[in-house]
């Protein structure tokens, strides 16, 4: 069953058309790697993804159902590209908060952040306002956030930026363990390593358009291309094709 | 209790911790106590008239803090949640903009509220001490109506917020509210001084500008008047809900097309 649905998907900024005429789809229990240069239209996919705007051809559904329902939203966990969170709470309060959104009960949540804040690391920090964190450290606290409800779809636009080696690793590892339990998992990246050793299927975006996709076994079979090189041909290929 | 009322609390208690974090209140509490405490001792040797001015100028401060508060709060609603791109994860989440809206607007209403309620029993306690009259019914009232005005202020504030950078957005609510406040009551008047153009444009406040003289009580309670007839004063806070609610509709509006 496709979890998530993009069919000829366009989104232009006045001249810039960020992302043009993607067909894609995720399956339940997949984990899929969006890939791409900077600027190629990943994170406007993804705000897409989660009804911040719609697009302006195409059809998109998230589940069946238009992410710019608060309803379809309700199975998505999402954690944004630049982790900046309200700077005068602590992280407990940050989950408190967005479990109130969730619609989350207090008691529901506060085990919940208990075992969050103590599953990215945080819970030495636990009291300490947003403002004293370090990047990486926001980023963790952005991870719990996204995994408060318990979402059987997570969108993460470039989780992977700004953590330290362990950090990466325990991420690594909670995607594996999202996947072990049938969630799908969504996440944009420059690390093609990470995305090599965690994904199903990588899809790969060059200037909005979609130029390759393939599955991990894909990659590794191709005699013995990774996904380094395969990324670079794409990118060789549409340089070529934009040649007059 | 349904999910959407945990979702406007956890919205509203957000903007009331903010205020109460950022210690700008402290400030305004401090400064308050620094200008009200001598007021309190200082004792007009039984002349009506000068303890009449030092209450008088004691309820001009009360409104002229409560409007910084209650400005100071709303316009700061949404642009710090653009700024810092908070406003992703927090619509991320399954809440409708409608919600996100009335949440964040009764957590500034909530906020200026407390911080109205401790001016006001300070002011009654500083008459009460020097006059020995306690609470008495009109202080209330003009508390009642001060809410009112306070419920106009942050919806005036959060929907200039949507239109106008936070700065622009200040003064253009404070010259509104200060305007209104002192000649709101003679627009019909100033408007038939004016020439044309200056004529159509006061006449136009005069109708859709807001009358903040009706929450306006101080003389009242300065003068120890008797006290309105509590019809009056429903009147006066519908007037300031079917205001709020006309602000918060346009700034759906607006907010519901934006795109992030
Ligand atoms: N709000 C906006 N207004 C104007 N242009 C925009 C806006 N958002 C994105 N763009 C443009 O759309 C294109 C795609 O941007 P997007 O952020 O989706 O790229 P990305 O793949 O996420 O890049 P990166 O890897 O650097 O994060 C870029 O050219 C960008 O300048
Ligand atoms: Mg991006």
């Amino acid at each position: 069953m496709d979890v998530v649905r993009l069919d000829g998907v366009s989104k232009a900024f006045g001249a810039v058309r960020a992302v043009d005429g993607l067909s894609l789809s995720i399956r339940q229990g997949e984990v899929l790697g969006f890939l791409g240069t900077n600027g190629a239209g990943k994170t406007t996919t993804i705000k897409m993804l989660l009804g911040f705007f719609r697009p302006d051809s195409g059809r998109l559904t998230v589940w069946n159902g238009d992410p710019c329902e608060p309803a379809t939203r309700r199975m998505i966990g999402y954690m944004p590209e630049t982790a900046y969170y309200y700077p005068y709470l602590n992280v407990r309060e940050l989950l408190a908060f967005y479990g109130g959104l969730c619609g989350m009960p207090k008691p529901l949540v506060r085990t919940r952040s208990d075992e969050l804040v103590e599953r990215v690391g945080l819970a030495g920090a636990g009291s300490r306002l947003l403002r004293t964190y370090s990047k990486g450290m926001l980023q963790r606290a952005g991870i719990a956030q996204a995994l408060l409800h318990d979402p059987s779809l997570l969108i993460l636009d470039e989780p992977f930026t700004g953590l330290d080696p362990l950090a990466r690793i325990q991420l690594r590892d909670l995607i594996l363990e999202q996947k072990k339990l049938g969630k799908t998992v969504f996440f944009s990246s420059h690390e093609l390593s990470e995305a090599e050793l965690i994904c199903d299927r990588v899809a790969i975006l060059k200037q909005g358009a979609l130029v390759w996709s393939g599955t991990v076994h894909d990659v590794a079979g191709d005699g013995q291309q990774n996904l380094e090189r395969i990324f670079l041909k794409m990118l060789g290929d549409v340089a070529r094709k934009e040649a007059p | 209790m349904s999910v959407r009322v945990l979702q406007l609390k956890a919205l509203a208690g957000l903007s009331v911790l903010e205020l109460y974090r950022r210690k700008d209140l402290i400030v305004v509490f401090v400064l308050s106590a620094v200008i009200l405490l001598p007021l309190a001792l200082f004792s007009p040797f039984g002349l009506s008239g000068a303890s009449r001015y030092v209450n008088e100028l004691a309820l001009l401060l009360v409104w002229l803090f409560s409007a910084v508060i209650g400005l100071g709060v709303s316009v700061r609603l949404f642009p710090p949640e653009f700024e810092s791109r908070t406003i992703y994860p927090m619509l991320a989440k399954p809440v409708a903009r409608g919600t996100v809206l009335a949440g964040k607007y009764l957590g500034a209403l909530a906020a200026s509220v407390s911080a109205l309620a401790v001016f006001y029993l300070a002011f009654g306690l500083l008459v009460g001490l020097r006059q020995g009259v306690w609470f008495p019914m009109i202080l209330l009232q003009a508390f009642v109506l001060h809410v009112g005005f306070m419920v106009v202020v942050t919806a005036l504030g959060l929907t200039g917020s949507l239109f106008l950078t936070p700065s622009a957005n200040l003064t253009v609510c404070g010259l509104l509210i200060v305007g209104m406040l002192f000649f709101g009551q003679r627009l019909p008047a100033l408007a038939a001084a004016q020439p044309l153009p200056g004529k159509c444009a006061l006449t136009v406040l005069h109708w859709i500008g807001p009358h903040m003289e009706f929450f306006d009580l101080r003389q009242r309670v300065v003068h120890d008047w008797p006290a309105l007839g509590w019809g009056v004063c429903a009147a006066v806070l519908a007037y300031a809900a079917v205001y709020a609610a006309v602000c918060l509709a346009l700034a759906r509006c607006v907010f519901d097309k934006k795109r992030f």
